[in-house]
């Protein structure tokens, strides 16, 4: 079943049309969510709620986009969303642990493990993943998108709804904040 | 090799460590927990109703209202409207309300 027919169904309301939405659609949507989260139990969660979203919602899909950049736009963005939420959650947790209540905190792996990356090279792509929480928020999406997900450039402007020219732009700067950010990891680590 | 030539080695080596990287895999049974999920979450609007009107500034907020309107609804109650205030004489009351006195006269002798 291609996309158009897929979304008609979804539109009026067909469960199977549902479940063949999650089976195919599932392993994308948690992928993006765990690259960018970085923590399993999140990405569930995340992928559970674009799920939600798209039933609720996809009557309001107008066809403009592709559907799966319909989709990858909705991951992104819950996935950031919870970010936020997690970021102000911490916040919270501190200002409570400053006046002596124990604020429940919550902190992220010191390394995370992409469960995709060669067992060989878990260590390395750790390291990488700590530096990509370094860098802005946009170069970030960029990358996971292209280098995690294996979107094209095109597909990756289309997601983040701007041009082939700009995700170039933020793939070379990407890459270079990724490399500062390694090299003074390294540097304060090696002896 | 000296130390920023081994440093920028390991920097190359974590840049390309996720060049092969495969999918990660969502758990097993996601239909199953979103379909659960869309359920508490139609149970739950209640709760967040409750709970949204329990919040004290909601709730005290009510209140207060509530109050205000009454206390405005005595008020306007309460001034006298001189313009408008009719004395009841007896005899008005009487035309009014047709007080008669029955009597067992009166309902015995229903005929002329």
């Amino acid at each position: 079943m291609n996309q158009p027919e897929l979304v008609v169904q979804l539109q009026q309301g067909d469960e199977s049309a549902f479940r063949k939405l999650v089976d195919e659609w599932q392993h994308m949507v948690y992928n993006t969510a765990v690259s960018i989260v970085q923590n399993e139990d999140d990405a569930d969660d995340i992928t559970q709620e674009v799920f939600v979203q798209v039933y609720q919602s996809v009557s309001s899909f107008k066809g403009d986009s592709k559907f799966s950049t319909w989709l990858y736009r909705i991951a992104v963005s819950k996935a950031l969303d919870h970010e936020k939420k997690k970021k102000r959650k911490k916040r919270f947790g501190f200002v409570q642990s400053l006046f002596g209540s124990s604020g429940e905190e919550q902190q992220h792996p010191v390394e995370f493990n992409h469960p995709g990356v060669q067992l060989e090279k878990k260590e390395k792509a750790g390291e990488l993943f700590n530096a990509l929480n370094q860098i802005p928020e946009k170069q970030r999406i960029a990358f996971t998108l292209h280098k995690l997900e294996g979107r094209s450039y095109q597909e990756v402007a289309e997601i983040m709804n701007t041009t082939l020219y700009a995700v170039e732009s933020l793939m070379g700067r990407a890459k270079l904040n990724l490399k500062k950010e390694l090299s003074k990891y390294y540097n304060n680590n090696i002896s | 090799m000296n130390r920023e030539e081994h440093i920028n080695k390991l920097v190359e080596e974590a840049m390309n460590s996720v060049n092969d990287v495969t999918r990660a895999e969502a758990k097993p049974y996601l239909l199953t927990r979103i379909h659960a999920r869309m359920n508490r979450e139609k149970e739950s609007f209640w709760e967040k109703a409750g709970w949204f009107i329990g919040r004290p500034a909601v709730a005290f907020t009510g209140l207060f209202m509530l109050i205000l309107f009454n206390a405005m609804v005595i008020m306007s109650n309460k001034t006298p409207d001189v313009a408008n205030t009719t004395e009841q004489t007896a005899q008005t009351q009487t035309d009014e309300f047709s007080y008669t006195v029955a009597t067992i006269y009166d309902t015995e002798n229903t005929q002329p």
